[in-house]
């Protein structure tokens, strides 16, 4: 009896004890920080790391994938023809790949075969919507190439200027200021335009910034910086055309596109001149390079849609050394100097069942995916929906350091003008020139560090 | 007694266990110098032989273009399409390891975009503009390159004569093969070892200073996933494409009906990458490296690389344009060869270099 009541109170004791624990989520500081992608990560460090596909794909999913990953590199040709057909008339390339180049980022030219460098046009004020107002006879972008017969838009001139500066230390370092132009344009435009240019960004792990719950990322918005760390940070929402509705931005410099399907439509619309059944109207129509054909959608939506579920299926390169002791400080650094209030280190996707590889992954992308104010530096100051002409989407940080091992040399920013990482820090302003203060005051062994910890996402 | 006779045997064993040990190479130091030998003897053995005979050959199809330019015979058209035929076997076999220059400067999507643009090429054929070399480099990759020259030289069904090329055509055949000699000379030279900032020596460097090989195992994995890639291109992009499609035009090769030949080379291309070989010469070869730590590996690799080329002889000449609508069940045996080819490439050998290439 006596050992009966001994066993009771122990259970007891244990229940009890069990109580006391309460269930908590794993915490993230626990999970392997290599890990940029959650599961949807790959070990590479070549220059095909930007083309995997998630490793969590199965089934008909590879195919669909391989599908896309076949059409992304396909070059297009004027139609009518029997396979690839539609290209133009106006364009600014013939294929994906093109333009990003190895899945990655692209070569901040203009009008060559591997140019990956288009610019936005618009006239002052906003549209029915709140966005940018197209140029009449140009549109919101322009096309510097045509098919054979027909007149390209313009050509766009880039020129810089280079100057050099040094750090407290004495250490220098060069900024080259870019100058754009559009010279012979097909028809005059009347009155002040609007020019921003856009480089072509890497492809990789879009599918699961697409993934993270919109809630997530307004919850990190400060408009009126109540933190009072000087950092805002604004949500961009955006007209959708596919679901002709104001959504959360997501994808472009200025997260001016909520979800990759339109990004998508929108590249092959505007970049290559193909028309989809999400936007069938070709780019010169109401112009005189219009083909006049009865083809549109010129790309079949199960072609459209490979390409889209390739986009969103690419999978994160890893982070490499990440117990070398100088990348720890250079971490350290890097969350001291705040940089990592807007690259934020960790997001989570959303739950979804009907997308396993997608879902509920812990991941490291660097991004806040919010608007901040960069500066006049930086400025395009073209504004697009919520962002003001200074504002620029913090730019996803996972792989940067992988740049110039996939796109031999790397470049940086919105359109190409860093050369280095250094160059991109240094060009930083608005809410991040306490950042780039703090940077420039660190001793050259701190600043390496910096530079080390970001070779090394 | 007995024990200490065990422990006189056992101390003797383990001497002798030791002795011979340290007359052993050092496996690692074994491996890394055949390592070495076979970054110096790919592009000596392979790359370079393959990227002159490229050049040397587009510079015979460039020749003869002139020589069918002045006198316009049927044997002399036949004359340019073989130089054709052989200037394009040598690049397809190229085409089994596609990385470096080839990519990074576009000399492929240059030289061999595909497919034509039929539409801006009838049109800029019909117009007056100016065709000079100058003027066809300024065009973009699908009016110019092997596929154009293929359109002008054989014609849709491949059944062109002599009389049927116009004088137009005849100046823009004499551009488009200069163009493309010119282009065959940029590739052969960016691998020379005696030009400066040639890749050879990024291969070669592989590991120890190369700005593009951080490590050996950079390097052969390049490799192999090239070797992967154009398995991949062959089966489920050339050859798929036309087939799922049950369309002929949609055949790269298909004015010249050459298309069978194509992939035979892109395969031979990768028994040449595994090998370090071309044109019968070998050296040091990944092949080597495997087959030094798993012969079976080896034994597997070399087995269906070779079934898979041999795999082609199913069609019998029938050409690919043909094929696709009689013969779909030959095509799916070999479609199976090359897809289990690629499948050992990316899985076993690809394993195989991230477990025993660590420097």
């Amino acid at each position: 009896m006596k050992q009966l009541k001994v066993i009771v109170v122990l259970v007891l004791a244990v229940l009890v004890l069990a109580k006391c624990r309460k269930s908590e989520v794993f915490p993230v500081e626990h999970y392997d920080d290599r890990l940029s992608g959650g599961d949807e990560t790959v070990f590479t460090a070549t220059s095909t790391s930007f083309g995997n596909m998630f490793p969590g794909l199965t089934g008909y999913d590879i195919h669909v994938h391989e599908l896309g990953d076949a059409v992304f590199s396909q070059t297009f040709v004027t139609a009518p023809a029997p396979i690839h057909s539609g290209l133009g008339t106006l364009f600014n390339n013939t294929s994906c790949t093109n333009c990003h180049h190895n899945d990655g980022i692209g070569l901040p030219t203009a009008g060559e075969l591997q140019s990956s460098l288009l610019v936005r046009i618009s006239l002052p004020g906003e549209d029915e919507h709140g966005g940018p107002v197209p140029v009449p006879g140009y549109g919101l972008q322009v096309q510097d190439k045509a098919v054979f017969g027909k007149t390209p838009e313009c050509k766009i001139n880039i020129s810089y200027s280079y100057r050099t500066y040094s750090f407290p230390d004495g250490e220098t370092y060069e900024l080259r200021t870019p100058d754009y132009s559009l010279t012979n344009l097909y028809a005059p435009i009347s009155g002040n335009y609007l020019l921003s240019p856009r480089l072509a960004p890497p492809m990789f792990g879009l599918g699961l910034l697409e993934a993270v719950p919109e809630s997530e990322i307004a919850a990190l918005q400060d408009l009126n910086d109540a933190d009072g760390d000087g950092i805002r940070g604004k949500a961009n929402y955006v007209w959708d055309a596919v679901t002709n509705r104001k959504m959360l931005g997501r994808f472009g410099w200025k997260a001016n596109t909520a979800t990759i399907l339109s990004q998508v439509a929108s590249a092959f619309n505007q970049d290559m001149g193909i028309t989809t059944s999400v936007l069938p109207v070709e780019n010169s129509f109401g112009q005189p390079q219009y083909d006049g054909l009865k083809d549109d959608a010129e790309l079949p939506d199960s072609l459209l849609n490979a390409v889209k579920f390739y986009a969103q299926t690419l999978a994160v390169p890893a982070r490499r050394n990440t117990t070398d002791p100088t990348i720890k400080r250079g971490l350290q650094l890097f969350t001291l100097a705040k940089c990592i209030n807007c690259h934020k280190q960790t997001l989570t996707t959303g739950v979804d069942v009907s997308k396993p590889w997608l879902s509920n992954q812990v991941i490291h992308p660097y991004t806040d995916m919010l608007l901040h104010n960069m500066g006049p530096g930086l400025a395009d100051n073209r504004p697009d929906y919520l962002a003001g002409g200074q504002d620029w989407r913090t730019a996803a940080l996972w792989g940067v350091g992988l740049f110039e091992t996939v796109n031999n040399p790397g470049y940086y920013l919105h359109d190409g003008r860093a050369r280095t990482l250094t160059e991109a820090i240094m060009w930083h302003g608005g809410e991040a020139s306490q950042s780039v203060a703090y940077y420039s005051n660190l001793s050259k062994s701190d600043r390496d560090a910096i530079l080390k910890f970001l070779r090394s996402l | 007694m007995k024990t200490k006779i065990l422990a006189l045997f056992g101390t003797l064993a383990i001497m002798a266990a030791g002795c011979s040990k340290s007359h052993n190479p050092d496996p690692d130091t074994t491996s890394a110098t055949l390592e070495a030998q076979v970054l110096t003897d790919f592009p000596a053995n392979l790359a370079n032989p393959n990227y002159l005979d490229i050049e040397t050959k587009a510079g015979i199809m460039k020749d003869a273009a002139g020589i069918f330019i002045s006198s316009s015979t049927d044997a002399n058209l036949k004359a340019v399409q073989d130089a054709w035929k052989n200037t394009r076997a040598a690049w397809e076999s190229c085409e089994g390891y596609l990385f470096g220059p080839v990519e990074d400067f576009n000399y492929d999507p240059t030289m061999d975009d595909w497919p034509v643009n039929k539409v801006d090429l009838d049109a800029l054929l019909a117009s007056s503009n100016q065709l000079s070399v100058s003027d066809i480099e300024d065009l973009g990759t699908t009016l110019k390159g092997f596929h154009a020259i293929e359109y002008v030289i054989f014609g849709v069904g491949g059944t062109k004569k002599a009389a049927q090329v116009t004088e137009r055509e005849k100046t823009y055949l004499a551009s488009l093969t200069e163009s493309l000699y010119n282009t065959t000379r940029e590739l052969r030279a960016s691998w020379d070892p005696s030009v400066s900032g040639n890749f050879t020596h990024q291969v070669t460097t592989a590991g120890n200073g190369s700005a593009r090989f951080a490590t050996r195992q950079d390097f052969f994995k390049a490799l192999v996933g090239a070797m992967a890639d154009i398995c991949n291109e062959v089966a489920d992009e050339k050859m798929q494409t036309p087939l799922a499609a049950q369309d002929s035009t949609l055949d790269e090769s298909s004015f010249s009906h050459n298309s069978v030949t194509d992939f035979t080379n892109n395969i031979k291309g990768v028994l040449n990458a595994y090998n370090s070989s071309y044109n019968g010469t070998s050296g040091h070869s990944l092949s080597e490296l495997v087959k030094a730590k798993n012969i079976s590996l080896d034994a597997k690799i070399q087995s269906q690389i070779t079934a898979a080329i041999s795999s082609f002889s199913l069609l019998n000449g029938i050409t690919y344009e043909k094929a696709i609508y009689d013969n779909k069940d030959k095509i799916n045996q070999i479609q199976t060869a090359i897809r289990t080819l690629k499948e050992t490439l990316e899985g076993d050998l690809d394993a195989f270099v991230e477990t025993n290439i660590k420097d």
